[in-house]
């Protein structure tokens, strides 16, 4: 593999980089040592960016951390050691690791401090679309906001000589569609820094204690006037004045991140760029002032165009009543543009038109419409949850029961949709065993408790509850789906695989070993190979059936991981048919188990293997009441 | 000539190449000295999910995102995925489509149906006046190896006479993302769909 663009040391060159590259690459070139976090989309790439480039700049030290608050005290404790430092995560992980944030932008940075924020407005890969500009406001740390992949590369790279400057953090906020979109970035110089990384016993300063921390919080915020006096200056703020009408009204626009970008596009459709007023935000908090009452000046009205909630509006209002302007202007936001999700190109047009008077047609919907059912993400061939669950199915029905199947984030969340359905509860990382554990306070023995959740996830946060259960006599049954890889995020490696993100061999930890040291006893922990459907659907039976608190390790290779290893080895996978004279039709293994590798065929109604998809798994054998899915001899 | 802005839409089923096609088009935009925007989406999509790329380049364009109606043009490496974001098409649209329709697992067990190419032709023929559609699968297949249908349909994109970028930049871009040994039949990939391109536009 040739030397990747974004590793290059061709200052100048223009490239086409992933959001997500760009910004990996400004880190390279702001002098970063330490990176650290978690995998979660729209962030993922970020880090394995960095992870390439480190096999060309070996000064890099990286990992992914168990969970985003560890990853964020790594980075962290980079910083206090005088290094220029990262911690990456998506909005959700953020929660995770604010306890650690929240009392860190007390202390602040040495080394610059950087916490990268992957917004995903339309949760298009998440739980909720919580808007982490919050959370700037909330720790009194600045907010930047990058509109393009190359001012998100430039910018990053700018955060830490502003993190250094103010000794501040910098939250360092994008979404989804600059994380996950390319654009063309020209490269600049990679800077390798040599620093003196003594530590700083300054325990007045790092130790938060009730007595520092008063002082901590009046520097805390001294340093937020410091960077409120020079917002104006915000070398990524910018304002365009202009005292032309559009039908009447001198207009303003306040904006930032891709929304600013889009923008841009809708005025420039109507062909008004230039006839009004503009402030593009790069630092979204705190808000420059001057700027700001500039375009008051100018404006009658202001239009706020920003995703989720109204964070800059308010700002605005708020500036817009201290300086004496809460009757003269007109300040929109909310009350044109939704709150919720993402903005689809043509919201700009439309609302600009609506707004502005001019008129806008949308496209006409056809006489007939045509309804193309949905594509919906499902669980590959040979995956072993679907193997799992399949299996907790068969144990429900014998027990003639139903059990409560409170689940997780991860790939096997895939199992809320047909045909599986077995999955009742869906929060947060680590929550299926938090919740089971209050769940079987209150649920009668016959509806069992089971808390399923994927490798990854367990070493995340699945812990804490577990010990809690343990301690707590709080009996649930835990299934570990450990598929020994972070796969819906893109394979990544976690403590289960012991190979660290520089594919350099760690220190693997064993959840046998784990879980026993978390107080489950060891009669009551069950491994098993996730595709062996028989085993697995008999030793879970004798697991539902267990007291106590019990952990059910259901283990099998991711399968895109698995074909990719027989593919390296030149392993041929077995090959399954179905015999056509004892396929009954009875459709279990289609209506009930769901491998997209097994085809129906209405006119013959018999079953048969799509063998382009099929993987080898052999579950679908053991599925088949009738005998008729065999493994074809070699 | 300079464009101010293109506005393209790649569309298909995960694992047929969208996102590879995305990053082909970006590159050779880009050679042309363009400024170029993509968004697409990871993450969940990727599991045999539909997946859709923006592409935006040209002298002024600024976000990724396509409004509804102002694409120039859709690439469909599956068919019905091609009617799923037809409110991006206005009347002028080129349509590309590729026969083939990969039916989504469990939608007879759910008791839905999915459309036949001819009702997705006759649908789409409401939309546009513009779409035509091409056996890739069948072409790449004859070249004796599948993997070369994207570069099939950015050849016939090119034939088509719609894409207002050069053959040699195309080519240049295609191969920059192919191992050596794959240069030659993607080469006669790259021909033969521009050839049948050329026939479908009548040019």
């Amino acid at each position: 593999m040739s030397r990747p663009d974004f590793a290059s040391e061709q200052v100048g060159m223009k490239v086409i980089m992933l959001g997500n590259e760009a910004i990996a690459r400004g880190l390279l070139e702001a002098g970063l040592v330490i990176g650290a976090g978690y995998p979660g989309t729209p962030s993922s790439e970020i880090l394995p960016t960095l992870a390439e480039m480190q096999k060309y700049f070996p000064h890099l030290k990286l990992e992914w951390s168990v969970n985003e608050k560890v990853g964020f005290e790594v980075a962290y404790g980079g910083s206090m050691s005088n290094v220029r430092s990262v911690a990456v995560m998506k909005h959700v992980g953020v929660n995770v690791a604010s306890d650690a944030f929240m009392t860190a932008c007390y202390a602040g940075a040495r080394g610059g401090m950087v916490l990268i924020s992957a917004d995903d407005p339309n949760c298009y890969s998440s739980q909720n679309e919580q808007d982490n500009r919050y959370f700037g406001l909330h720790a009194l740390v600045p907010v930047f906001e990058p509109s393009t992949p190359q001012e998100a590369k430039d910018m990053i790279k700018y955060a830490f000589d502003f993190s250094e400057e103010y000794q501040s953090l910098v939250l360092f906020r994008t979404t989804t569609r600059l994380n996950h979109g390319r654009g063309d970035v020209v490269l600049g110089n990679v800077n390798i820094q040599n620093r003196d990384t003594g530590f700083d016993w300054d325990r007045s300063r790092w130790v938060c204690l009730p007595s520092h921390s008063r002082v901590l919080r009046m520097r805390l915020l001294e340093r937020l006037d410091d960077i409120s006096e020079f917002a104006d200056d915000f070398p990524f703020n910018s304002i365009q004045l202009s005292g032309e009408r559009v039908n009447g009204v001198r207009y303003g626009f306040v904006a930032a991140g891709v929304p600013y970008s889009q923008l841009l596009d809708a005025l420039n459709f109507y062909g008004i760029r230039k006839k009004v007023s503009i402030l593009k935000l790069g630092l979204v908090y705190p808000p420059p002032k001057k700027l700001i009452k500039k375009l008051f000046d100018s404006c009658d009205e202001i239009v706020v165009v920003e995703e989720l909630e109204p964070f800059i509006e308010n700002i605005l209002k708020q500036n817009a009543f201290e300086e004496g302007f809460s009757k003269e202007i007109k300040i929109h936001g909310k009350d044109i543009f939704p709150q919720n999700g993402e903005f689809a190109g043509e919201i700009y047009l439309e609302n600009v038109a609506r707004l502005m008077g001019f008129s806008y047609k949308t496209v006409p919907v056809p006489d007939s419409m045509m309804i193309i059912p949905p594509r919906l993400p499902i669980l590959c061939p040979g995956c072993g949850h679907r193997a799992t669950f399949y299996a907790i199915k068969q144990v429900e029905k014998k027990m003639k029961t139903k059990f409560v199947n409170s689940s997780d984030i991860g790939c096997y969340t895939l199992a809320v949709y047909k045909p599986l359905e077995g999955i009742d509860t869906e929060v947060c990382m680590g929550g299926s065993i938090g919740l089971a554990n209050g769940i079987a306070k209150v649920q009668s023995k016959e509806n069992p408790v089971l808390a399923i959740l994927g490798d990854s996830t367990f070493f995340h946060s699945g812990i804490p509850a577990l010990i809690n259960a343990v301690f707590n006599k709080n009996n649930i049954l835990v299934v570990i789906l450990d598929n020994r890889s972070t796969s819906m995020t893109g394979f990544q490696d976690n403590p289960g695989t012991g190979v660290t993100i520089t594919n350099e061999p760690g220190v693997r930890v064993v959840l046998e070993d784990l879980v026993k040291g978390c107080g489950v006893s060891a009669d009551k922990i069950w491994v098993e190979d996730a595709n062996d459907l028989n085993k697995t659907v008999e030793k879970l039976e004798e697991a539902v059936k267990a007291e106590g608190v019990r952990v059910f390790i259901s283990r099998h290779l991711c399968s895109l991981l698995e074909s990719n290893q027989f593919r390296a080895q030149q392993i041929t996978p077995p090959t399954i048919d179905v015999n056509p004279e004892k396929c009954t039709g009875c459709l279990i293994c289609v209506n009930k188990f769901g491998c997209q590798a097994l085809n129906y065929d209405e006119e013959s109604r018999k079953v048969s293997i799509e063998q382009s998809v099929c993987r080898g798994c052999k579950v679908c054998i053991d599925v088949c009441s009738q005998n008729a899915i065999y493994e074809v001899d070699a | 000539m300079e464009i101010k802005s293109y506005n393209l839409l790649n569309v298909g089923v995960g694992g047929q190449g969208v996102i590879r096609a995305s990053q082909i088009l970006s590159y050779a935009a880009l050679l042309e000295n363009y400024k170029v925007r993509t968004a697409e989406i990871h993450g969940m999509a990727q599991r045999g999910g539909s997946v859709a790329s923006y592409l935006r380049f040209g002298t002024e364009v600024e976000g990724p995102l396509i409004p509804r109606g102002k694409t120039n043009t859709i690439l469909a490496f599956e068919a019905s995925e091609a009617v799923r974001i037809f409110n991006y098409a206005g009347p002028e649209t080129v349509f590309l489509i590729s026969e083939k329709i990969i039916i989504p697992p469990m939608i007879h067990q759910m008791g839905m149906d999915y459309p036949n190419i001819s009702e997705i032709s006759a649908f789409l023929k409401n939309i546009s006046k513009n779409i035509f559609f091409i056996d890739g699968i069948k072409i790449a297949t004859d070249l004796g190896n599948l993997r070369t249908m994207n570069v099939v349909m950015l050849g016939a994109l090119l034939g088509l006479n719609v894409l207002p970028l050069r053959k040699e930049t195309l080519e240049k871009a295609i191969l920059r993302y192919l191992p050596q040994k794959l240069h030659e039949v993607n080469s006669r990939a790259f021909a033969l769909g521009i050839e049948t391109g050329r026939k479908l536009g009548g040019n």
